[in-house]
């Protein structure tokens, strides 16, 4: 168990905030340890939207996280796009932003999807480099996802959660650790997932993700769509174990179900933070 | 390990081009790594050099997981800002109508919001496309609603600022709008498709009659103001920062009858009412 080594607290447990549940959360006010905002939904818009952003983060703490910062890109970094990400997390006052390992398009295009990168030297120094940039310009440190794969590149030099290691180390940057993504990637490539928790630098750890994911059969999807699935709870608890208490948001993105039933799900989370606490006790 | 001896490892801006081509391309999988612009990166037999095979799957059938969620992510995105045109002409004929569009028009910004912006300059660019003029008409209002739904909040005019306008500077003053408003004059008529599709039901033929409408947000709702020929010309030149004077001298001119001329005053009280105007330049 690792204390965070930037002090960003512990909030508990949070949900993805979406369109959706507005109504509930301004009318019931539940309570939720933390809101994760989508970031891009609110970089653009002077509506309805940042008018409830507004109403919610005077209310809860705020956490950002996006999809485009594209940071293995060999496109140059999107420096309007930056200010516009800072200016955010400055009127939400949000705790970390967040984005994925990953890279979304290049020759100015976007693909909108988290496109796996090579693990090799060659990507890996390329995203440290371009990862320091944005901390320089964000002044805080950025917090990257693991991403969810569904193949994997024959020149990698080394296993992902090599890649994920040292991407952290030599960046100095935070990690979003999805637990379901590990699990997803874990089918999808045939490695132990423990192997991979137990790998991570836990002190670079700011904030856990679990959501739900579609088996196809001979892959699975990361899909948000549903229950948290036994075997990713058990990793959770593996990765508490190791690693230690954090942040921990659900993600229900697609046939998103009411607010309560997804805070239900979420509340399930804190069955296993206090086992494993009362455990380490 | 499946890759060759002796095959040249691409680098990572080689790499990323090749996939992303492969990711967009709007054939099938097979078709997309065989494609001109993804061989000139990397030759489809080299596919295995590049791509590991899984337990359960082929390095084809693994990039084509990416290259299946390309255009399903672009029609969620395309249908939440068009459910009007996707009503009306049906699912297929939308999934269609969007590969064509993002390959004409792909996303290049960091945000999808902005994916639908030239739906309108595609059934320009494509005038044999089913229905064009119509559709562009449809989009514009459509993305209209979408602009109106995102603009930035300017403070309104309320009837008490006006009153405080001196007579003498009537004729000289401007009109700010709202920055969420937009004057729109078609050459079909469009609102009996939103209607439709807001009451679920068929949408009618389109029908070649020209309409004006305004699209105005107010208490962050998106509302809309069907209007005459005359409405839609003096609210369109108040906008477009025409002096008070001689907007309304050409509104009149246009009137025939004095009873005809009350009414500009009667439309001008409404735009105040809602909140259609930010501040007045005196």
């Amino acid at each position: 168990m690792t204390e965070n080594r930037w002090g960003f607290p512990d909030l508990g447990l949070g949900i993805g905030l979406r369109t959706t549940h507005y109504p509930h959360i301004l009318s019931e006010e539940p309570d939720i340890g933390f809101f994760e905002i989508l970031t891009e939904n609110y970089l653009d818009t002077g509506g309805r939207p940042l008018h409830i952003l507004d109403r919610i983060a005077e209310r809860y703490r705020i956490v950002m996280h996006g999809v485009s910062m594209s940071i293995g890109s060999t496109d140059p970094i999107n420096f309007e796009y930056l200010a516009k990400v800072k200016e955010l997390g400055e009127r939400t006052g949000a705790l970390w932003i967040s984005d994925h390992i990953c890279w979304t398009g290049v020759l100015g295009r976007n693909t909108h999807d988290l496109l796996p990168l090579p693990y090799t030297e060659e990507s890996l120094r390329h995203s440290v480099e371009r990862i320091k940039v944005v901390q320089d310009f964000l002044e805080r440190p950025l917090v990257l996802e693991n991403p969810s794969t569904y193949l994997e590149f024959a020149d990698d030099d080394m296993t992902e959660w090599d890649f994920v290691g040292r991407l952290a180390e030599e960046s100095d940057c935070g990690l979003l650790f999805d637990v379901n993504n590990v699990y997803v990637s874990a089918f999808n490539h045939g490695f132990d997932p423990v192997a991979y928790i137990d790998a991570i630098p836990g002190d670079r750890v700011c904030q856990y993700h679990l959501a739900g994911h579609t088996n196809k059969g001979t892959h699975i999807i990361d899909t948000h769509s549903d229950h948290v699935l036994d075997p990713v709870w058990e990793l959770y608890g593996h990765t508490l174990r190791t690693v230690g208490l954090r942040a921990t948001l659900l993600e229900w993105d697609a046939d998103i179900p009411p607010f309560e039933i997804v805070h239900q799900e979420v509340l399930k989370a804190d069955d296993w933070r206090r086992e494993e606490v009362a455990d380490v006790a | 390990m499946s890759r060759e001896a002796g095959h040249e490892r691409p680098g990572l801006d080689r790499l990323q081009r090749w996939m992303q081509e492969v990711v967009v391309h709007p054939g099938s999988i097979e078709e997309a790594i065989a494609s001109p612009a993804a061989e000139e990166e990397i030759p489809a037999d080299s596919l295995e050099n590049v791509v590991r095979p899984s337990h359960s799957m082929t390095a084809a059938e693994r990039v084509g997981v990416y290259h299946g969620m390309y255009l399903m992510r672009m029609e969620e995105a395309l249908e939440t800002d068009y459910p009007v045109i996707r009503y009306h002409i049906g699912d297929h004929q939308f999934s269609h109508l969007v590969r064509a569009y993002v390959e004409r028009y792909p996303s290049t910004s960091y945000t999808l919001n902005r994916l639908g912006d030239h739906l309108p300059q595609f059934f320009i660019d494509e005038p044999e496309w089913p229905q064009a003029p119509f559709l562009h008409d449809l989009a514009r209002l459509e993305l209209a609603m979408t602009e109106v739904f995102d603009e930035r909040e300017t403070p309104v005019l309320g009837a008490e600022d006006l009153e405080s306008v001196a007579p003498e500077s009537w004729e000289h003053a401007r009109l700010q709008p709202i920055a969420a408003l937009r004057v729109l004059d078609f050459k079909y008529s469009v609102v009996p498709h939103l209607t439709s599709f807001h009451d679920d039901r068929p949408t009618p033929s389109p029908r070649r009659r020209a309409s004006w409408v305004a699209v105005y947000r107010r208490d962050y709702s998106v509302l809309r103001l069907e209007l005459s020929r005359a409405e839609h010309d003096l609210l369109r030149d108040l906008v477009g920062g025409a002096p008070l004077g001689d907007a309304l001298a050409a509104a009149a001119a246009a009137q025939k009858s004095a009873r005809q001329q009350q009414k500009i005053f009667q439309w001008f009280r409404t735009w105040i009412s809602e909140g259609l105007f930010s501040e007045i330049e005196i």
